[in-house]
């Protein structure tokens, strides 16, 4: 048995996905970019014992790359399942990861599985399968991206127990980037603060705030020996703005938020 | 300074600027910007936003707080001991760990509200005096600052003409008044301050094309009540005939809200936008299209899966099926038994809103003015996109205070582009402001609703000065941003085009944020430009 996969719960969540799973509900899981949507499904995937199945969703992801297609081999046509029917089949957790990204032929599999019906229909092969006990259908999306709510039609969203999630509170999340990052408590704190006040501006030229998954990277960075405003950096503010006025005032922040790193000075006392 | 913004912004939980302060080194905070000492040490002006910005997020110096400071340095030296603990105690959650070592605790203890520490401070308590990183409390400052955040918000609210119902009291600041413009540029608060630049900016910006008119010389497109005592500036009425004749039309409206960055939330059915179609024509030549052809060509196509391919994705059974019983009859099997998914169906609407406010009728630095440049660029598209098949329509705007926001209706989607259209647009003559907002939210509302296709855009063509009456700087700049990023999250493209106007970038930026946005100096490099930024403007929201 392999260990869990490290998820703290904030709220009800987890109680919620067990529950929904049991009940053969369909499962969508809303949050921001980066909030630890992929790793709260390992987690109930590991509590539950099931199977996982990730699909990452993207404008190319049509029904037959979920449901499966033929291939030519030796003359003959062999039908080859995808890795929504081996879900279906095996009784697994099939995790459609951004899916208003998919096309929107692929709500006519995804309706008939996520309602009572649980029923997966192959028109090309001509048979309709039922979902295996322990099935169940998790879709995610980012509500901030918008190609969402244009496509998650609500006939989808209907068939739907809606979980969200958002960035955790402060302590959780330092309990996170301490354990993933593997820093010393003080950097967790310090770039979990720091991730918070980037959190609360409200700034053109940031495309997402600082989400937990930055964090993480920044600590893994100091982990590896990087000063830790160096990390942040690299790893908070680069992949945040390309903007050069906004880069100046984030690392304004960092330096503020984050202390010079193991050796050096606090700050500076030639002012005081 | 300014690189301190962000840090002032995340501590205070709003915006908030920074910048130098002009004597003796102290901190201080009108509660809109932070003036800070430019010598000290990075980490002496981090200390210091961080303080001031506390304060303002603790609610510290409220009007009616720092109106019982007006007069009494004593008190409010004192006041500022123990609300300066408090607040940033109270902040603890944001505050940086450098700035912690500052804060104490057994003093940050002797109040828990901001009445507590005023009535600490009017006591006879021993209190050290605040550590010099506090800086210092300016209460009229202050109360001057909310007074122009408050004057700025009535204005709106009782319409453009509440501004020439403010009695002429000499010692308040108007920011509209060109009178007392040279009198606030050197006041300490105008100063070299952000305040003073914005001032400058609005004046030098929002003359009409008439060229001698100060920026308050507007025109008065409906209500008028001419007032006494405000001098030449309100009534002069130069430019206004056609928007007065847009005014008595009364055709169809509809109310948007708008974004207070001050108080931080949506003032619900605020600004009401007017559409109409124009009645004047006035003949213009028609600029070249083709040019604009080829990039967009290859833009706005949806996938089309096509059957019986050579190659694909997938197989074509019946044809695969087809093939299979050719080959079995000894025929040669036919090869083309795929599906390919294709992009070549046009799925494209595009919005094009035209700027025709009076800061377009400046001229640019070849002598053409802004509007000419913004009016060769937005047909050259309309046409361009129009021969390539996509539903195109073209809306101007310009606005009068909240209730007075124009927009004209130059072709529809669904109108035919013909002669009338150039005409119709020949015919405008840029005045008036730029409420850019609600034009925005207009103009993502029709394309939304009459747009028909799944990929959408909207495309702004403006010199990006967002002025109109209680609509000035960083309320106006948020606004706009606030209002593209709706329609961005209503999964509509938004792209901002300023073509020969000689806006800053850094105030382009404040007001596109981050939509897809370029400055152009002359419609003839667009056609390098175009398909880059489209493609940009799309790709952010699919």
């Amino acid at each position: 048995m392999t260990t869990r996969p490290f998820y703290v719960p904030v709220d009800h969540e987890e109680a919620v996905f067990k529950a929904a799973c049991r009940q053969g509900l369909s499962v969508v899981l809303k949050g921001p970019t980066g909030c630890g949507k992929t790793r709260f499904v390992e987690a109930m995937a590991h509590d539950l014992d099931r199977p996982l199945v990730t699909v990452s969703c993207h404008d190319d992801l049509t029904a037959a790359d979920l449901v499966g297609r033929f291939l030519l081999q030796d003359g003959e046509t062999r039908w080859v399942d995808g890795p929504l029917t081996r879900a279906v089949k095996e009784g697994a957790i099939c995790y459609l990861d951004e899916v208003v990204e998919a096309r929107q032929d692929t709500t006519v599999v995804i309706h008939p599985l996520a309602d009572h019906r649980r029923q997966l229909p192959i028109d090309r092969l001509g048979v309709v399968l039922d979902a295996a006990p322990g099935f169940c259908l998790v879709v995610s999306y980012n509500p901030g991206y918008q190609s969402v709510l244009k496509d998650l039609k609500d006939s989808t969203r209907q068939r739907m127990v809606a979980i969200e999630l958002g960035f955790p509170p402060p302590d959780i999340e330092e309990k996170v980037v301490l354990h993933e990052a593997g820093v010393e408590p003080e950097v967790a704190a310090q770039l979990v603060q720091l991730g918070q006040a980037i959190r609360r501006l409200e700034v053109a030229g940031l495309r997402e705030v600082a989400s937990t998954r930055v964090l993480i990277a920044a600590g893994r960075l100091v982990t590896e020996g990087v000063a830790s405003r160096v990390a942040a950096r690299a790893a908070i503010a680069g992949p945040l703005t390309d903007d050069p006025g906004v880069s100046a005032g984030l690392a304004e922040m960092i330096d503020a938020y984050l202390a010079d790193g193991p050796d050096g000075p606090d700050g500076d006392d030639e002012g005081g | 300074m300014d690189r301190l913004r962000l840090l002032a912004s995340a501590i205070a939980g709003r915006t908030l600027e920074v910048a130098a302060t002009d004597d003796d080194g102290r901190a201080w905070t009108d509660g809109a910007t932070v003036f800070v000492d430019a010598d000290a040490g990075p980490g002496e002006q981090a200390r210091m936003v961080a303080v001031q910005a506390s304060l303002v997020a603790a609610g510290s110096l409220e009007p009616d707080v720092v109106r019982q400071l007006v007069r009494r340095p004593g008190v409010a030296r004192r006041y500022l001991a123990v609300e300066g603990h408090r607040a940033l105690a109270l902040n603890g959650t944001f505050l940086p760990q450098s700035c912690r070592g500052i804060v104490d605790n057994d003093v940050a203890g002797l109040a828990t509200e901001v009445a507590q520490s005023l009535a600490v401070a009017r006591g006879r308590l021993v209190l050290d005096d605040p550590p010099m990183a506090f800086g210092e409390i300016r209460p009229r400052q202050v109360l001057a600052a909310a007074d122009r955040t408050e004057r700025s918000t009535s204005m709106g609210a009782a319409g453009h003409d509440a501004r020439s119902a403010v009695g002429p009291e000499p010692e308040e600041y108007d920011d509209a008044d060109p009178r007392h413009l040279g009198h606030l540029l050197s006041s300490p608060v105008g100063g070299g301050g952000v305040l003073g630049r914005l001032l400058r900016r609005m004046f030098d910006a929002t003359r009409t094309p008439g060229g001698d008119g100060p920026p308050g010389a507007g025109t008065r497109a409906h209500t008028g009540r001419p007032r006494s005592g405000r001098g030449i500036g309100v009534t002069r009425e130069a430019p206004s005939a056609s928007l007065d004749a847009i005014a008595s039309l009364q055709p169809r409206a509809a109310t948007y809200p708008e974004w207070d960055t001050h108080r931080h939330r949506y003032r619900p059915d605020w600004c009401t936008v007017h559409e109409r179609a124009p009645d004047e024509f006035a003949p213009i030549v028609l600029p070249d299209g083709l040019a604009l052809r080829r990039p967009l060509a290859r833009l706005g196509t949806a996938f089309e899966r096509v059957h019986r391919q050579r190659q694909g994705d997938e197989i074509d059974i019946d044809a695969a099926v087809e093939a299979r019983v050719e080959a079995l009859a000894g025929s040669p099997p036919e090869e083309a038994v795929y599906i390919e998914s294709r992009r070549h169906r046009r799925d494209l609407a595009v919005l094009l809103l035209l700027d025709v406010s009076g800061s377009a009728g400046e001229p640019g630095p070849f002598g053409r003015t802004v509007h000419e440049h913004q009016r060769d660029a937005a047909i050259a598209l309309t046409t361009a996109l129009h021969d390539l098949g996509d539903r195109v329509a073209l809306y101007a705007f310009n606005s009068q205070g909240r209730r007075a926001v124009h927009v004209v209706r130059l072709k529809g989607f669904d109108d035919r582009l013909d002669r009338r259209v150039v005409g119709r647009l020949g015919g405008l003559v840029p005045a008036a402001y730029t409420r850019l907002g609600a034009a925005i939210r207009h103009g993502a509302a029709v394309l939304e609703t009459r747009g028909g296709t799944s990929r959408r855009l909207l495309v702004v063509l403006s010199d990006g000065f967002a002025y109109d009456h209680g609509y000035e700087g960083t309320y106006g700049e948020a606004d706009a941003r606030r209002a593209l990023a709706e329609a961005r999250r209503r999964g509509l493209g938004c792209l901002c085009l300023s073509i020969g106007a000689a806006t800053d970038p850094a105030a382009l930026r404040r007001v596109f944020g981050p939509a897809a946005h370029a400055t152009v100096p002359s419609p003839d490099l667009l056609p390098g430009l175009v398909g880059p930024l489209f493609h940009a403007a799309l790709r952010r929201v699919s």
